[in-house]
Formats: C-alpha cells, sequence, structure tokens
C-alpha cells in the first residue's frame, strides 16, 4: 500500500501529475489514481489514494468486476464493468477516480510506483508488507468524493494540529 | 513563429453575455496575450476603475502540464494605480485547473450592475449571483464557494473587502494566499462587481511529441536540481533574501532610513522558522516547495514570503516578528497587496517622525516606529476605507500630495507602483529594472539575479559583460536588465514561476523552445521566442506611451538620486540612475531623453 505522511506532504500534487502521465500520457485530476486533498484554511494536505483498506467496500460491485491483487491492489476486469459508479461512491476516502466510463484504481503502476519515486519530499512511501488499514472510522463519511477526501484529510492531520498548537515547529 | 491560438472566452459582465473566441494571433501566452489584447483593444485615456477597462486573465499553452511550476495565471488591465499597463501573476493551483477547464483567456468587458461570479465547470460557463459573498475575506469567500459548490478541490480567484472597495492596490488571489498581487487587479475585478471566479477542469494536456517533452521536463528539473541554492531555498523559500540584503547592506530599515536593522535575527529566516513555520507548502508541481505555513496564537496562513515578512518588519521598524506575520495573514485575507501595504505603513512612520504628520490627521493612531496600532489597524481601515484609510488606499502617491511636498519627498515609488523591500542605490540593476519597466516601481518584471552572484561567465554568456554580474558596476547593466525583461515576459507567458526561472536562472530560451515546440507540435526556436518577447515589450511600452507616459517619469524616487547610502556594508554608495537609463535605452535602441 502507498502511505502519504500528513506532517511532510506540501500539497503540490506532482504525484497527481506522474500518476496521469504514467497512465495516459496527459496531466488532468481526472486522470489521476492518487488526489491530494488540500485544506487551505487549515494548512493540511494529504495525499489520498486506495490504503487496501480492511473493509473493502469497493467489492460490493454489482457486476463483480473487482478482485484483489497479490499486492493489494484492486483489479478491475473492464469487459465486466457497467459503469455503475458503485464503488467510487462506497469509497469512504473518495480514492478511486472514475474516467472515460471506467473507474480508476490504483494499479501500483505495475511494479516501479511513480508517484512514491517522483514525491519531492519523500511523503508517499510504498509498504510491501501492506497491513490492511481499517478505515473503520470513515465509512460514515459524507458527500462527493473530494469531501469525502477532505473529511479524511482533516481526520489524519487532527494530531498534527494540535502539536502546532503545542508547539511543535517544522524542525522539531 | 506560428502562434498557437488558445480559447479565449469574452465575458460582457454590462449585458452577462459570454462569448467564445481565440487568444491572439501574437504572444506565447498569458502575460503576451493579455499585453496585446490590451494594446488593440483598451480605448487609451478611459477610467481604469469604469467600465471601459478591460481585465484579462490568461494561462498559457505549457500551464498544468508536467513541466515543473508551470503555475501561474495573469491579470492584466489598465492599472487604477499607475494609470498605465498594469499586470500581476499568481502562482498556487487556479492557473492549472483555469487550463484543464479548455480556457486559455477570459477576456472581461463591461461592469455588472450586481455582485457577480464567473462559474467554469469545464465547458459550462455561467454568470452567478455573489450578493452573499459581499464583505466576506478571502479565506471566507473561498471556503464558502468549495462548501455550497460541494467540492473542496474547486479553484477560486477572488477580490477581498480591498477590492470590494476598489482600493487602488487590491490583488486577485488564489489558494488564499498566492496573490496576482501588484498594480491593483482586484481593484478593476471589483470596479466590474466580479466577486470571483470559480473553476473546475478535468481536460487533459497531452504533449504532441511525449518522449521530447519529457526530455525537456527532465532537462528543466536537473537544472533546478543542481543549482548551487536549491536545498537553501526549499529549507527558506524567499524569506532568505532578508540576510542576503543584509550582507550586502541594502535592507529597507526605518523605510530606507537605514541599512542596518538592529534586530535582524529576530525576524531573519531562521527566526521565521523556528518560531512560526509548522511545515514546508509548494504551488503545482513543484519540486522546490519553497513556500511555508506559519502558524502563532493570533492566526495562521501561507506565507510570509519575503516582502511581506520585511515590509511589515524592517521596513516599518518592528522587531516583533509573531506580529509582522499576523499582519502578512491579516493583509493576505483582506486582499492588499503587501508591497504596496508595508510600504504605505513604512512611509507613514517616516513622515511622523519628521513632524509632517500629526496624530490627529492618521485617526489618533500610534505611528511610532513599530507600533502594533499602526500595523494592525492601518490595513484593516485600507480596505474598509475608514477614517484615513480612505486616502491611504488610493496609494502613496496620492496620499502624500495630501499631507504636502515634505512628504512627497519621502515616498519610494515609481509611475505611482510602491517599492520592494529593497534599497535600490546598492543594487543597480534592480535599481534600473524599478525605474524603467512597464509596471512603475517594480523588480518582478524579470530579476537581474545575475548582479547578486559573481558569476561572471554567466554573466558573459547571458547578456555580454563581465561587469554585470557585480551590483556596484554601472557596464552592463542595460543589457542585463533588458535580459531579464525579456526571460520575465517568457515566464509570464509560459507562466512558470519567476523564483525558478528568473532568480534561480533556471530557464533559458532553449529549454523553453524544446518545452514549446514539443507540447504543441510545431517548431519553435529559441531566437523565435526571444523576438516574440521583445515585440510584447514594445507593445506594453507602446500601450504605456499612449496613455502619456514621459520618458522623464523613467527614473528612482528622488530621496535615492540625491542621497547616499547612509550605513552598513554599502555605506557611500550613490546611483547614476540617468547613466543606467541612457544605457538601457540604448539596449532597446530607444530615443535618448535630452
Amino acid at each position: 500500500m502507498i502511505e502519504c505522511d500528513v506532517r511532510i506532504c506540501t500539497g503540490c500534487r506532482m504525484c497527481e501529475v506522474v500518476c496521469s502521465s504514467h497512465h495516459f500520457g496527459a496531466v488532468s485530476p481526472a486522470l489521476t489514481r492518487i488526489k491530494v486533498a488540500k485544506l487551505e484554511e487549515i494548512g493540511l494536505d494529504l495525499a489520498v489514494v486506495c490504503s487496501s483498506c480492511a473493509q473493502k467496500p469497493c467489492l460490493e460491485c454489482p457486476s463483480e468486476a473487482l478482485a484483489v491483487g497479490d499486492r493489494g491492489q484492486i483489479l478491475l476486469e473492464a469487459e465486466l464493468c457497467n459503469a455503475c459508479r458503485t464503488c467510487v461512491e462506497a469509497c469512504p476516502i473518495g480514492a478511486i477516480g472514475f474516467y472515460d466510463d471506467l473507474p480508476l484504481f490504483c494499479d501500483l503502476c505495475g511494479g516501479e510506483i511513480a508517484c512514491v519515486i517522483a514525491c519531492p519530499t519523500q511523503a508517499l512511501s510504498f509498504r510491501e508488507d501492506y497491513r490492511e488499514d481499517s478505515l473503520e472510522a470513515f465509512l460514515t463519511n459524507e458527500g462527493s468524493a473530494g469531501q469525502r477526501r477532505a473529511q479524511y484529510c482533516r481526520a489524519r492531520g487532527e494530531a498534527l494540529r494540535r502539536s502546532w498548537q503545542s508547539g511543535a515547529r517544522v524542525d522539531s | 513563429m506560428k502562434n498557437h491560438r488558445g480559447n479565449c472566452l469574452r465575458v460582457d459582465l454590462s449585458h452577462h453575455r459570454i462569448v467564445r473566441d481565440v487568444t491572439p494571433e501574437r504572444g506565447m501566452g498569458g502575460r503576451t496575450w493579455n499585453s496585446v489584447t490590451l494594446l488593440r483593444e483598451l480605448k487609451s485615456g478611459i477610467d481604469p476603475l469604469g467600465p471601459e477597462n478591460i481585465l484579462c486573465v490568461a494561462t498559457g499553452p505549457l500551464t498544468g502540464s508536467k513541466l515543473i511550476a508551470t503555475c501561474r495565471f495573469i491579470a492584466s488591465a489598465k492599472s487604477p494605480l499607475t494609470g498605465y499597463l498594469g499586470d500581476s501573476g499568481a502562482r498556487g493551483f487556479f492557473g492549472p485547473e483555469m487550463r484543464w477547464s479548455g480556457h486559455d483567456q477570459i477576456i472581461f468587458t463591461g461592469a455588472s450592475d450586481r455582485w457577480v461570479y464567473l462559474w467554469i465547470d469545464n465547458g459550462h460557463v455561467e454568470i452567478r449571483d455573489a450578493s452573499h459573498l459581499i464583505g466576506l475575506d478571502i479565506t471566507a469567500t473561498t471556503v464558502q464557494l468549495r462548501d455550497e459548490l460541494h467540492d473542496p478541490d474547486l479553484q477560486v480567484a477572488a477580490i477581498g473587502p480591498a477590492g470590494e472597495n476598489l482600493v487602488k492596490y487590491a490583488i486577485i488571489s488564489c489558494n488564499l494566499a498566492r496573490a496576482a498581487g501588484r498594480t491593483g487587479m482586484g481593484a478593476v475585478m471589483g470596479s466590474k462587481k466580479l466577486k470571483a471566479i470559480v473553476v473546475r477542469g478535468d481536460k487533459p494536456v497531452k504533449p504532441a511529441d511525449p518522449q521530447r517533452f519529457d526530455e525537456a521536463c527532465a532537462r528543466f528539473q536537473s537544472v533546478i536540481e543542481g543549482h548551487n541554492e536549491f536545498q537553501a531555498r526549499r529549507r527558506y523559500g524567499t524569506t532568505r533574501i532578508m540576510n542576503s540584503l543584509a550582507k550586502i547592506g541594502v535592507l529597507p530599515a526605518y523605510h530606507y532610513q537605514s541599512a542596518i536593522f538592529k534586530d535582524l535575527e529576530k525576524v531573519d529566516a531562521d527566526a521565521l522558522r523556528r518560531n512560526h513555520v509548522v511545515k514546508s507548502k509548494s504551488c503545482y508541481n513543484c519540486n522546490v516547495f519553497c513556500s511555508r505555513y506559519n502558524y502563532t496564537a493570533a492566526s495562521e496562513g501561507e506565507g510570509p514570503e519575503y516582502e511581506a515578512q520585511a515590509g511589515f518588519t524592517v521596513k516599518c521598524g518592528n522587531s516583533d516578528l509573531e506580529l509582522g506575520v499576523g499582519v502578512s495573514n491579516a493583509v493576505n485575507r483582506l486582499g492588499l497587496d503587501c508591497i504596496s501595504t508595508a510600504e504605505v505603513i513604512g512611509w507613514l512612520m517616516e513622515c511622523r517622525q519628521e513632524g509632517l504628520i500629526s496624530n490627529a490627521e492618521i485617526d489618533g493612531i500610534d505611528l511610532s516606529w513599530g507600533s502594533r496600532e499602526a500595523l494592525l489597524r492601518i490595513p484593516e481601515m485600507i480596505a474598509r476605507r475608514e477614517g484615513i484609510g480612505n486616502l491611504l488606499a488610493e496609494g502613496t502617491r496620492h496620499a502624500a500630495r495630501h499631507f504636502g511636498p515634505g512628504a512627497v519627498k519621502l515616498t519610494a515609488e515609481v509611475k505611482g507602483l510602491e517599492l520592494f523591500s529593497a534599497d535600490p542605490r546598492g543594487i543597480k540593476g534592480y535599481a534600473l529594472m524599478n525605474a524603467v519597466n512597464s509596471r512603475g516601481g517594480d523588480h518582478y518584471r524579470g530579476e537581474p539575479m545575475i548582479e547578486l552572484t559573481g558569476d561572471e561567465d554567466l554573466a558573459l554568456r547571458r547578456v555580454g559583460y563581465r561587469e554585470a554580474a557585480h551590483r556596484l558596476e554601472d557596464k552592463g547593466k542595460g543589457a542585463l536588465v533588458n535580459y531579464a525583461e525579456h526571460l520575465g515576459l517568457l515566464s509570464d507567458s509560459m507562466t512558470i514561476c519567476k523564483n525558478i526561472s528568473c532568480c534561480m536562472d533556471a530557464m533559458d530560451f532553449e529549454i523553453a523552445a524544446e518545452a514549446y515546440s514539443s507540447l504543441l507540435g510545431e517548431e519553435v526556436a529559441s531566437d523565435e521566442l526571444w523576438e516574440e518577447c521583445s515585440y510584447a515589450g514594445q507593445a506594453e511600452r507602446d500601450f504605456n506611451l499612449r496613455e502619456g507616459l514621459s520618458p522623464e517619469e523613467d527614473t528612482l524616487p528622488a530621496r535615492f538620486i540625491d542621497h547616499p547610502i547612509p550605513d552598513g556594508p554599502s555605506a557611500g554608495t550613490t546611483i547614476n540612475i540617468r547613466g543606467l537609463v541612457k544605457d538601457y535605452y540604448r539596449e532597446k535602441g530607444w530615443k535618448q531623453i535630452d
């Protein structure tokens, strides 16, 4: 799984740029499988991407087009997909994109992971021995995919903001 | 060169009509498209805050591409502050989103009779009611729009109370703290009753020759990463300029009265990082991430950059960095240009020191150096045009006339635009840039930073004079400023961050030509880009001449010409601005002033 460290993500969105370039040879927020949530009013940034969560609500696919790969990634059988967006709406952290009538899942680039390599602050890392992250607390997230990413970012950054309040600074 | 024609939206705010068009056949994008449009379409002599003014907002062909830091948008119109061509760029994420929406330039004409915002959702464009947003600051406006449109990823370029109230140095701001700050483009937006431009886009930017474009991107990235200041810029961003300027003796302490600030270590880059910086921040697709987020007991926000940091401390004689950071945050929310605002306050404090202004004249506000009351209250009063703020909202040139000739002598502006936080006398290239460029008192048309490097080989390669690498040398400065202006025009057209392209000298015309050619699939040579910059630069000059610019205005404020730097490492330095301007005119092939 790819993890993003909320403490050092600067919100530059280079991960989005290299993700969409790697998969489509073009740059667009619609083409990326990793999306940066930016809560500018409270200074939080977090790259949100499939975390191979324990719950996997996306697998409730009515046409059974989805399966789990050996690195924890979601595999899509494109011919079976009927573009109903059930998976997109099911993801509690808004990590599933949608383009050209197909959902977009992080496929870990099938090897070397472009965003992890490109991240200028090394906020992104890949854990081969992925633990199944629990997103239990976020199953109640509501609204658009962007709003769910924002709620996730807010929650993941709570401890960081508390540390700022108690005096932690960038070098401490 | 065969110019790329982008998509243009013409938004007539008087009649709430939207028409689709293409960008001009000259110019390379961004600022050059806007300048060409304004030279052709704007009648001379019009009121900058009347409905006849035209506000252009543009990105460029490379905006939102994989090329690092292609993040900006440029807003241009006739400036209410100078009466000449106004334009300013903002970094952040608005530019790329606008590009992804499929729009390269938006031309606003007329003025609405009620407050509106422009909503762009890819191909869908609509003028919407903004009455509920009026009075909201930039943060509140942005948050409100993202909430009510259920999309926290929307990009918003908005004005704050300052723009609504037509403060002549009001900004257009995106991402809460990234401002098109100079020359009052926010006031023009306010005069059209346009509160915000809201954009959502997902159209792919796809290079015509992906492999060659990737190579150009990689080459640019390696130049940036190989730069000797790369790590320092990552750590401090522009805030390290304070220590650099202190070392060479060109700090503007107590409004240019001294090059020495006694409490430098309390307000410098390290102090900021130690006490208030909680994390690094970045604009779109940048590997330098030179911005930072500040957190204090009273406020938080992105920034400050050097100009706000130094402007609200050194220039105003304030040793309390936390106060300075708070003012920076407040000014961003109110929608004021930090450079002009700091200059207004610093100048007022010097006027008070000289007995030219009484406390009563400025609503009883304490104007002693570093006054907390002045720093906290004056920006609010300016943005809301309350009390003395109403006069100060007109800029220092206008306000000084009200206080008499003594106050006029203390101003630091060129053509009505207030100067940056550095003493031009000890940096001759910057002095010349401030004197001659199209915006007025401004260092950022292009940065003649080569004069600060001492790198004679670089100076020879770029401008043909080894001497240009030294800040106190006059020789070669005409050529240096001409080169820096061209590079600035190129950057403002590619909408690339000038801290990288100009200040780090990381972009050159060869890399730019490679990127343009491979992205667009049309071969463009580097000398064609240079020629196009020359054309656009001349168009800007012609615009200003048409508005009545007199070459005599290509000079510095009298206070810098008549007196040497009083103290510090550059003590005794004077400036021969006439000689420098003459050299620049020769470089341009312009008729000399008698």
